[in-house]
């Protein structure tokens, strides 16, 4: 029997209640979902089990169903529903923030929610080729923070978390970013599945107490306008776990014709 | 160039922080000047539009939005 798998069941025909889970708290939140973007949305969660990056994971917006209403939902659990600002456009293709006032709070702030600094990631799916502004983060004593393009001084790609940084000098800010804490001496800043740069300085155990905003550093603002098709938090992944995440990610975009 | 709605500090307050859909709500910044600006997308004009709560907002001031200096970064 051919069962298909917008309803959210897997290729072998199994439903995935993960993924049954978000859809049914995006329709509770006055959201809808396309077929399509339910089977891309299956496909990512089964594989992502598959491969060992469902478990780390602690909230993951995959940015479906063009409205605030659907994009708010963590396809993880339940928790860490987002809170979006006035000033956002949502679309098939992602949300887009206007740089200036727009960001969405996560309600995940690192000092409650995280046990420890020393394995914690951030990630993002940039469609923009813009400059400026940090794409998810929060400072205070300790830092999350990860920008495709920050735009100050030489700095380009941002990952930072803890009390020290990865910057490169990458010219693009389209693609799947990571900020990747596997250590307290390993940082990476990767695009896509490429390190663009690492960090072996020793950071300090201190983890931010303020929630974790899309498209700003909470506390200091810096902004971003650029167009966010999936974003994550949580635990830090090995090398093979990263690669496995950009593979999903760039299927699960592709799938919905929005990949870059 | 932002062009945003221009509001004065009772409007401010009055806006501030509220929910207009149960996954959104207002926020205001303030240019180089100390004014108070909201911007709002065409989805949110769609979305207050018929709701009598906010779509006054519709009707004020708009004007051109000069950010204040950046804040200093890292922290």
């Amino acid at each position: 029997m051919f069962i298909p798998s917008f309803m959210g069941f897997d290729k072998a025909g199994f439903g995935d209640p993960d993924a049954l889970a978000f859809f049914a708290r995006v329709t509770a939140a006055g959201g809808t979902l396309s077929a399509t973007e339910k089977s891309a949305v299956t496909t990512l969660v089964v594989t992502m089990k598959a491969n060992g990056t469902w478990t780390p994971m602690k909230a993951i917006y995959p940015m479906v169903g063009a409205s605030a209403a659907a994009c708010a939902q963590n396809l993880k659990s339940a928790s860490f529903p987002g809170t979006f600002t006035s000033g956002w456009t949502f679309a098939s293709t992602g949300v887009t923030g206007n740089g200036t006032s727009a960001f969405m709070n996560t309600g995940l702030i690192p000092s409650v929610d995280f046990t420890t600094i020393l394995s914690s990631h951030l990630s993002t799916y940039s469609r923009t080729q813009l400059r400026g502004g940090v794409d998810i983060g929060t400072g205070g004593p300790g830092e999350f923070a990860l920008s495709a393009d920050l735009n100050i001084s030489v700095i380009y790609t941002y990952a930072s978390i803890g009390t020290n940084s990865a910057n490169s000098l990458s010219n693009t800010s389209k693609g799947f970013f990571l900020a990747n804490r596997q250590t307290s001496t390993n940082l990476k800043a990767i695009q896509n599945n490429t390190t663009l740069a690492s960090s072996t300085t020793l950071t300090t155990n201190t983890l931010p107490a303020v929630s974790v905003s899309l498209a700003q550093l909470n506390g200091s603002g810096l902004r971003s306008a650029r167009e966010i098709a999936f974003s994550s938090i949580g635990d830090g992944l090995t090398d093979t776990q990263a690669s496995n995440f950009y593979t999903a990610v760039q299927v699960f975009q592709t799938t919905l014709s929005r990949q870059v | 160039m932002m062009i945003g709605y221009i509001l004065t500090n009772e409007e401010y307050t009055q806006v501030q922080g509220q929910f207009y859909t149960p996954y959104e709500f207002f926020n205001c910044v303030q240019d180089i000047n100390g004014v108070w600006f909201l911007f709002l997308s065409t989805q949110d004009k769609e979305t207050i539009l018929n709701d009598p709560t906010w779509n006054w907002i519709l009707t004020l001031p708009e004007g051109e939005y000069i950010a204040p200096p950046a804040p200093p970064f890292p922290g």
